[in-house]
């Protein structure tokens, strides 16, 4: 009986030790050459250059896109690393954002707390310093990350992801909802919370328009993600993710205990979709109910899944293409192509088209991501192969 | 201790079909016990019911003086019950040490904050796992194949790989599911010397299910025979091959009632 | 009797003794909330139930295509909602627009009719396509990929529907005959009966090809053993798309009713109700027929009384209170009503 198999490279550990830095240190290079570009170099240009480079690459699409990152990370450690689909993240996204609106706002006018905050101590509200929210922020997504997955452990896939879409479904009502909860007002219902404070850093007090600092913030954010990522996926909380993603009964026979190790997958992932919503807030210099909806938790399966599920370095890169198109690369595409023609195609509408185009483009033909974290190419092709040890899983 | 594992009147029934009727069992510490029949005899299921994998109707199954019956699987894995699959189920995508290393989660401290910051603990911890990883790798005979994705491995190997995995679980006892459906005689001689080394250099209790009747015979310090459920032989290698009941179980009955 | 461990037992059966405690708080209070309401003001409950009622009747229709396609080949086509959707923005331009009807006539009504056959012939045509471009290849991959296919349908249907009809909602007048009955003080729309003298036939028209004709015992036989259905001379491929083309056909002529019904069309239409549907499916037992039409018109009821009735959550609550339902069955009863407890034999 024997068995074909697809021949998948072995990666030995210094090689993709090797592989690592290298992406390590491109993104450090290309993070500095940005910044400093845009701290420096940008004002100083001709201003036909200028305005090219703040249609195709303004720096708040930068920002924004790095905020998409974050959260596709996040989702990338649920989907990628432990193969739950989590069609509801948006959740997290905006429990962050609100997390900032509480914690650093003049929302909650009945207190008057100040902690390492560069609001004016006049102002009421509550007032932690932003990376004390960040921290606070992620803490509380984990929690919710832990109650959204609780009725899914024992779910099969698809049952998981609506269970997991309800509450992407639910979380946001309740925010829009908000403004009167058994007489409580706790998120200003639709009109949101705004404005939130600034980001305080020694000597600076960062508002809605340094452009540049925040991507710098913003930069190390992702970079402390990334870190987060690659850390736990050499260590044992990885391996048991990996282990449940492929066979979940091999996995609970060989001493992974199944709920835990889910639990602790949606935490962390939703931890960073924490931090994203408190650092989009920030950006948006506020929390605004109706800006969560569904399409944003597609939009970041779309991201996880183009970058190849469980590549943290291929998620980035998806993550920020399909950030930029949606934000500037097709409005801007559009004008060009519309002024050229003299055409009158409302470009920026396709974007539905670009994502479910994207999920199932790359389900059918290239399941494995644009840039294939190896082991993963074998996965999601078990169907060309007729062996019969791929049984199990889900 | 003189039995590593004991169940007690297992029974298990999917609805109406009584798939396993009130069947005790035990393995002798550090014996070598077989459990075969046709197929179909329920062995199977009383296999996962030993790992925790169904929970019976009814029985009781004790290991190391505690009661594991209805504990989940992971605990009972953890606790030293380990098992290797009748259709291989290795992590395909994961290098043969990651395989192993897997087992050892249960007996690994490091936790998230541990594993993000790399404390001295947590390091030593990785280091001490990767080589018990390897080293149990050499001691099936694959040590070459550390880093190698399970996947790509030979049928043979990939059956060698899932008896590390379950041996870094540091079990008691060892459920070996056909383990050499596959195999042609010479491989399961080399298996028979390998089962042997397991249980002496291991220290492991180990239960076979087999369909291949030399290796059963030549292996075995004790043969269990299931038909239809039902335990109806239990004895030597010697006693079982002549056992009336149990050549009818296999041949069917004799050539006057078939019709 | 069983002789499991006391531990065990003790566990077990302080578990059963929570949520049956809890389901039957639950119910109790689900119960004296409709007391309250039903005294308070009988018309209002009525009224409410009615309209959740005619609701339910087009999500069954919709559940249907949802449990049908589980069913065979145990995928949750997240495109159905959407196919409902386009169903109706299709019928919308199929009366209002290119026939030009926009009040009741016999030759209306005639129109209506030949919409009915051609929308439900195009949604068929349509649910047939998807399957054999985006799901036909995925039959053996792991589960994930064709649900992440399945969503990416969807949005490229939603693409389709936001460019026929816009981005916002679109309001269109009914070729049905407006006008109600009134019984004691619950006004009965003149639309809820055609609703329903539509509806039945199709369900009935259904449950005779599902049970009666070679086809539906072929789609039986394959969701039951893909494999062996095979063996037995069954065209998988065939009966699969024969199942696709029927659950796509009952969403177009969803599509149709509400557009009529309603008067409104939005290309966020079929996610919003399409979850709905999917609830009342799995509340009725995924898989299973007759649960699919009684979960639909559970979950109608459930959200029509608590969007209508006085002392209720109100509208702006109602896809919480529907999802939160989903949740809970979910974690508790995935069977659902008239599911069977399977236990997966390894």
């Amino acid at each position: 009986m024997e068995i074909v198999k697809k021949r998948t490279k072995p990666t030995s550990k210094s090689a993709l030790a090797k592989s690592q830095r290298k992406w390590a240190s491109g993104f450090i290079i290309a993070a500095i050459i940005i910044w400093i570009f845009y701290t420096f170099i940008m004002a100083r240009l001709p201003d036909a250059l200028q305005s090219v480079v703040q249609n195709w690459f303004p720096p708040t699409a930068l920002n924004e896109a790095l905020v998409w990152v974050i959260c596709a990370l996040g989702l990338n450690i649920v989907v990628g690393y432990a193969g739950l689909l989590d069609l509801g993240f948006v959740a997290f996204w905006a429990i962050g954002g609100y997390s900032a609106g509480w914690f650093m706002s003049a929302f909650f006018r009945q207190a008057n707390i100040h902690v390492f905050s560069s609001a004016p101590k006049s102002l009421p509200g509550i007032h932690l310093s932003f990376w004390m929210v960040i921290f606070v922020g992620g803490l509380i997504c984990a929690l919710f990350g832990i109650i959204i997955g609780a009725p899914t452990l024992r779910l099969k896939s698809d049952y998981l992801a609506l269970v997991t879409l309800g509450f992407g479904e639910i979380i946001p009502q309740v925010f829009t909802n908000g403004e009167n909860i058994a007489g409580f007002n706790m998120s200003n219902g639709t009109k949101g919370i705004s404005p939130v404070d600034n980001i305080g850093v020694p000597g600076k007090s960062l508002g809605p328009f340094d452009f540049s600092w925040k991507f710098f913030i913003f930069v190390l954010l992702t970079a402390f993600m990334v870190f987060i990522s690659l850390r736990l996926r050499t260590g044992r909380l990885g391996r048991a993710w990996l282990a449940i993603r492929e066979d979940e009964l091999a996995a609970s026979m060989m001493g992974v205990p199944l709920m835990r190790t889910k639990l602790s997958a949606y935490a962390v992932g939703a931890f960073s979709g924490g931090i994203g919503g408190v650092a989009f807030a920030t950006h948006v210099n506020g929390v605004f109910a109706d800006r969560f909806n569904f399409s944003i938790s597609i939009i970041l399966l779309a991201m996880v899944v183009l970058g190849g599920m469980g590549n943290v370095w291929g998620v980035m890169v998806g993550a920020l293409l399909i950030a930029w198109i949606n934000s500037t690369g097709l409005p801007a595409f559009g004008d060009l192509v519309n002024n050229t023609f003299n055409t009158q195609i409302n470009f920026p509408s396709y974007n539905f088209l670009l994502f479910g185009g994207v999920l199932v483009l790359m389900m059918l033909f290239k399941r494995e991501g644009m840039i294939p974290e190896s082991r993963l190419k074998a996965i999601l092709h078990e169907a060309d192969d007729t062996s019969t040890n791929v049984e199990g899983g889900h | 201790m003189p039995s590593a594992l004991v169940a007690e009147n297992i029974l298990v029934k999917f609805g109406g079909l009584t798939a396993v009727n009130s069947v005790s069992f035990d393995i002798p510490t550090g014996g070598i016990v077989s459990l075969i029949g046709p197929n179909g005899a329920g062995k199977t299921t009383f296999f996962n019911v030993l790992t925790g994998l169904y929970k019976p109707t009814s029985g009781t199954v004790m290991f190391g003086g505690e009661e594991i019956t209805a504990r989940p699987p992971h605990k009972i894995a953890a606790a030293g019950v380990a098992r290797t699959f009748q259709n291989i189920r290795v992590f395909g995508l994961m290098t043969a040490e990651e395989n192993v290393m897997v087992a050892m989660h249960s007996h690994l401290k490091a936790g998230i904050l541990g594993t993000i910051f790399g404390t001295p603990r947590q390091r030593r911890e990785e280091r001490e796992s990767h080589e018990a990883a390897r080293s149990l790798l050499e001691f099936v005979g694959i040590g070459k194949w550390a880093g190698e994705y399970a996947r790509n491995l030979s049928y043979g190997d990939q059956r060698r790989l899932e008896v590390a995995r379950a041996l870094a679980l540091k079990p008691k006892v060892l459920l070996l599911d056909e383990p050499t459906a596959g195999m042609n005689p010479q491989e399961s001689k080399v298996f028979i010397d390998f089962v042997y080394r397991v249980r002496d250099e291991k220290q492991v209790s180990i239960l076979l299910i087999e369909h291949d009747m030399s290796v059963v015979m030549s292996v075995s310090e004790r043969v269990t025979v299931l038909d239809q459920g039902e335990k109806i032989a239990e004895g030597t290698p010697a006693e079982i091959k002549s056992n009336q009941r149990v050549i009818e179980a296999y041949l069917g009955k004799s050539k006057g009632e078939k019709a | 009797m069983t002789i499991l461990s006391r531990g065990y037992q003790a566990r077990l059966s302080r578990r059963r003794y929570a949520e049956r405690t809890l389901g039957t708080l639950a119910s109790f209070g689900i119960l004296f909330w409709l007391a309250i309401n039903f005294v308070k003001s009988p018309s209002q409950f009525f009224q409410a139930s009615l309209i959740g009622l005619s609701n339910g009747i087009l999500y069954a229709l919709i559940a249907l295509g949802y449990t049908l396609v589980y069913g065979i080949i145990e995928l949750i086509n997240f495109a159905h909602g959407d196919l409902f959707m386009l169903g109706a923005v299709f019928s919308a331009n199929f009366i209002s627009i290119w026939f030009g009807k926009s009040s009741s006539s016999p030759a209306a009504w005639g129109i209506f009719l030949a919409c009915l056959i051609c929308v439900m012939v195009l949604s068929a045509t349509v649910n047939v396509g998807i399957e054999r471009f985006a799901y036909r290849r995925l039959r053996r991959a792991p589960k994930l990929a064709p649900l992440i296919t399945a969503v990416g349908v969807s949005f490229v249907l939603q693409f389709v529907g936001l460019r026929w009809n816009g981005s916002g909602p679109k309001k269109w007048s009914s070729v049905l005959p407006a006008g109600q009955f009134t019984i004691r003080g619950v006004n009965i729309p003149f639309t809820t009966l055609f609703s329903i003298a539509v509806t039945v036939p199709l369900l009935v028209l259904m449950s005779w090809i599902v049970t009666r004709t070679r086809q539906g015992k072929a789609m039986r036989a394959t969701a039951q053993d893909q494999d062996a259905a095979r063996l037995m001379g069954i065209n998988v491929d065939r009966t699969i798309s024969f199942t696709f083309a029927l659950g796509g056909a009952l969403a177009g002529a969803a599509g149709l009713l509400f557009q009529q019904t309603r008067g409104l069309t939005s290309y966020n239409l079929g996610y919003q109700l399409g979850l709905i549907a999917f609830t009342s499916a799995v509340m009725g037992g995924i898989g299973n027929l007759q649960g699919a039409v009684l979960g639909a018109l559970l979950i109608g009821l459930i959200q029509g009384l608590n969007d209508g009735l006085p002392i209720g959550l109100g509208q702006q609550w109602s896809q919480t209170v529907v999802f939160s339902i989903l949740i809970l069955l979910m974690a508790f009863k995935p069977t659902g009503l008239l599911g069977k407890t399977v236990t997966e034999k390894v």
